[in-house]
């Protein structure tokens, strides 16, 4: 066994064996136990992950402001930009990072998973190597691929791929917190919140549905964090082609100030910063409200 | 600009993350053993040897000239097939995979007929002659898959099958004569001896069936599911279990006489030379037992699991372990010789005819060994030409 299989793999797979032979054999709520597990263990990384998107979220103001301010200096507004970060204690690729490191979990989950289900007679004779010497674990296997007596494991379900899309549309949406104004940034994003769920609803069709199960039961987990912490984030939020109607009535009031292309992101922010006291979004920073940074540079200053 | 530079670096990053998830289930998440593949032994009659390819095909090779020729392929069932070529039901993108129909069982050669089962869950009798279809069971869809081997005995062909039944079939015409259901599926091949049936199931159960009509003799229990094939000798049938034991009952009422405890599970057929049992486990090794009393004689490591079933040849016994080593087994001082190594795993059971041993391998390969001085010979591609 190399390293690898030694540290992640079998550990995970005798937990599920054993838990599923503590859970009345089904493998299914097994597999729902240890997905809570492994979130509730990687709750710090997620938690950061989350307040750091809420930061950012928060930070948009600050930004467009600093933004309007330099928009002839781009060194100074760079630097103003790694300040204004530096201050909040935001990272802005601290999400992708995170992502990043829980990619390794993900992927020893679902070897786990699938060497569990040992869906081919070869899956079953490989599962041998991987097995503590408990009893337990000896007797509780091959496992029931029955999920609530009502699925197979072991076989595609098309509701759960459905599902598995669902979900994850939903915890992409609710942390989706901020209006892309840059065109080819708003449509990236856009293809990032559909690519995401559909590439993962046609994995979901074609692999067992113990898998799809996993992802389903991973975004639910998700969502719920997501929602204790950051509320409903992007499922809340203003379509964003009522912004861009109030961009052109914005420019229908002042028709002598036109800008250049590099500033209609400027625009919006401005537009809906001014407006945001009526609409609710993107939300000012209030006294009461999470402000990034603000804490710490107190902190400083008291030292 | 600049910061929406920044907003699309981290785009960036955020698309590259996606794309690593992508790739690591495709690349890294590759686990073995999720499609099945087969296993199938060979069957040696005259000059000719029956091996089912993971084609999806019987082959017949005639061991003279090594010409061979192929049946037409298995079909597949309906839920095979699915998005970009993959097979949904075991997970697609490990490369591998079978390209047909998966065959475990090793074919059975009864009269002028041979027999398979498909993983497709259908049982087919083909002529020796010439290779053409005789009867298929079922005539119209599918069973679940067959994993284990038929036997042929008495006129009629026995198999169990993942829908948990022993199925009993007229041997001629393919008609169903009897069958009986266990408590889950069946992967183990029968054994028949003095009309009775010997199974095991998933059900962690030994079955001793009437094999005239499917109705129950006895059954023992133990803590694992049984895939071993019952070997049964001396009034005494032996046996291994995932519950890592190895076990000796009588046939006569089904009371446990000795069991012995390995460190895994027990996986292939057991073999019995004078009074010794050799076992095969997947510990990486193999017991030498007392056939009277279970008391361990010997052990040999082979490195790696042993799943694939021996042969004997004069007084020794040729076991290959999963990662391809070949060894002998002298019985008369128990003592282990390396006879050849291979390239490629060994998951299915040797064969032997006229000293030489034949090994399928999952490559379409069949290895030939020289059986007293361990040579390799040059190995028959399982390929078919169309």
């Amino acid at each position: 066994m190399n390293p690898w299989e030694l540290i992640v793999q079998q550990p995970v797979i005798n937990v599920l064996i054993v838990m599923s032979h503590y859970l009345a054999g089904d493998f299914g709520l097994a597999i729902i136990a240890l997905t809570i597990i492994v979130n509730f263990i990687l709750f710090p990384l997620t938690l950061r992950q989350l307040r750091s998107t809420k930061a950012m979220q928060e930070l948009q103001p600050k930004l467009a402001e600093i933004q309007k301010k330099y928009a002839k200096d781009r060194q100074k507004l760079a630097q103003e930009q790694m300040k204004l970060y530096k201050e909040s204690g935001i990272r802005p690729a601290g999400c992708a990072i995170t992502m990043i490191i829980q990619f390794p979990v993900w992927i020893a989950l679902y070897q786990s998973i699938m060497l569990s289900l040992a869906v081919a007679p070869e899956g079953l004779l490989n599962l041998a190597k991987y097995l503590y010497s408990w009893s337990v674990v000896y007797s509780a296997l091959p496992l029931s691929r029955e999920f609530l007596g009502i699925m197979n494991l072991a076989q595609p379900n098309f509701i759960l791929a459905i599902l598995v899309g669902a979900t994850m549309w939903v915890q992409q949406k609710m942390s989706m917190t901020t209006t892309p104004t840059d065109p080819k940034q708003a449509s990236q994003s856009q293809m990032m919140l559909w690519m995401f769920p559909m590439m993962f609803t046609l994995l979901a069709i074609t692999f067992p549905s113990g898998l799809a199960l996993f992802w389903t039961a991973s975004s639910i987990v998700r969502i719920i964090l997501q929602y204790r912490i950051t509320g409903w984030g992007g499922l809340r939020r203003k379509a964003p082609a009522e912004s861009e109607r109030e961009k052109k009535y914005l420019k229908f009031e002042e028709p002598g100030e036109r800008k250049s292309v590099d500033d209609v992101g400027a625009d919006i922010v401005v537009t809906d910063s001014e407006t945001s006291a009526g609409m609710n979004y993107p939300a000012k920073p209030s006294k009461m409200r999470y402000q990034p940074g603000k804490d710490r540079a107190r902190r400083r200053r008291k030292k | 600009m600049l910061l929406k530079q920044g907003k699309w670096r981290v785009g960036r990053i955020l698309f590259l993350a996606v794309m690593l998830i992508g790739i690591g289930l495709f690349g890294l998440g590759c686990v073995e053993g999720l499609q099945p593949i087969g296993w199938s032994g060979g069957a040696v009659s005259g000059d000719t040897m029956f091996v089912g390819s993971s084609e999806g095909r019987l082959v017949a090779i005639n061991l003279s000239d090594e010409s061979r020729q192929w049946t037409m392929p298995l079909k597949r069932t309906g839920q095979t097939g699915g998005l970009f070529g993959c097979a949904p039901a075991y997970g697609g993108g490990c490369g591998g995979g079978a390209s047909g129909v998966a065959i475990y069982g090793t074919p059975v050669i009864a009269g002028d007929l041979v027999y398979i089962g498909g993983h497709n869950g259908k049982v087919y009798a083909y002529t020796i002659e010439s290779l053409s279809m005789r009867w298929v069971y079922p005539r119209e869809g599918y069973f679940e898959p067959i994993v284990g081997g038929l036997v042929v005995a008495r006129g009629k062909v026995y198999f169990g099958n993942s829908d948990g039944n022993v199925y009993a079939l007229d041997a001629a015409t393919g008609d169903p004569l009897w069958e009986f259901k266990t408590g889950e599926k069946i992967w183990s091949t029968p054994a028949i001896s003095n009309g009775t049936l010997y199974i095991g199931s998933f059900d962690k159960k030994l079955y001793a069936l009437n094999a005239d009509d499917g109705s129950i003799v006895w059954e023992f229990p133990t803590e694992g599911s049984i895939i071993t094939t019952p070997l049964v000798s001396n009034g005494t049938v032996y046996f291994g279990s995932f519950d890592r034991h190895f076990y000796a009952v009588n046939i006569a009422d089904g009371s446990l006489k000795w069991k012995f405890m390995g460190e895994n599970w027990f996986w292939a057929q057991p073999v019995l030379y004078e009074n010794t049992i050799y076992a095969g486990c997947l510990d990486d090794k193999v017991y030498a037992l007392r056939a009277d009393n279970g008391n361990k004689v010997a052990e040999f490591n082979l490195g790696s699991p042993v799943s694939s079933s021996p042969v004997i040849f004069d007084s020794s016994i040729i076991f290959a372990s999963r990662e391809g080593m070949v060894y002998t087994i002298d019985t008369r001082n128990n003592s282990l010789r390396e006879l050849a190594t291979m390239e490629e795993k060994v998951y299915g059971p040797l064969s032997i005819s006229d000293e030489i041993v034949y090994i399928h391998t999952q490559d379409l390969t069949l290895h030939r060994i020289n059986a007293l001085n361990g040579a390799v010979l040059r190995s028959i591609s399982l390929k078919s030409q169309n």
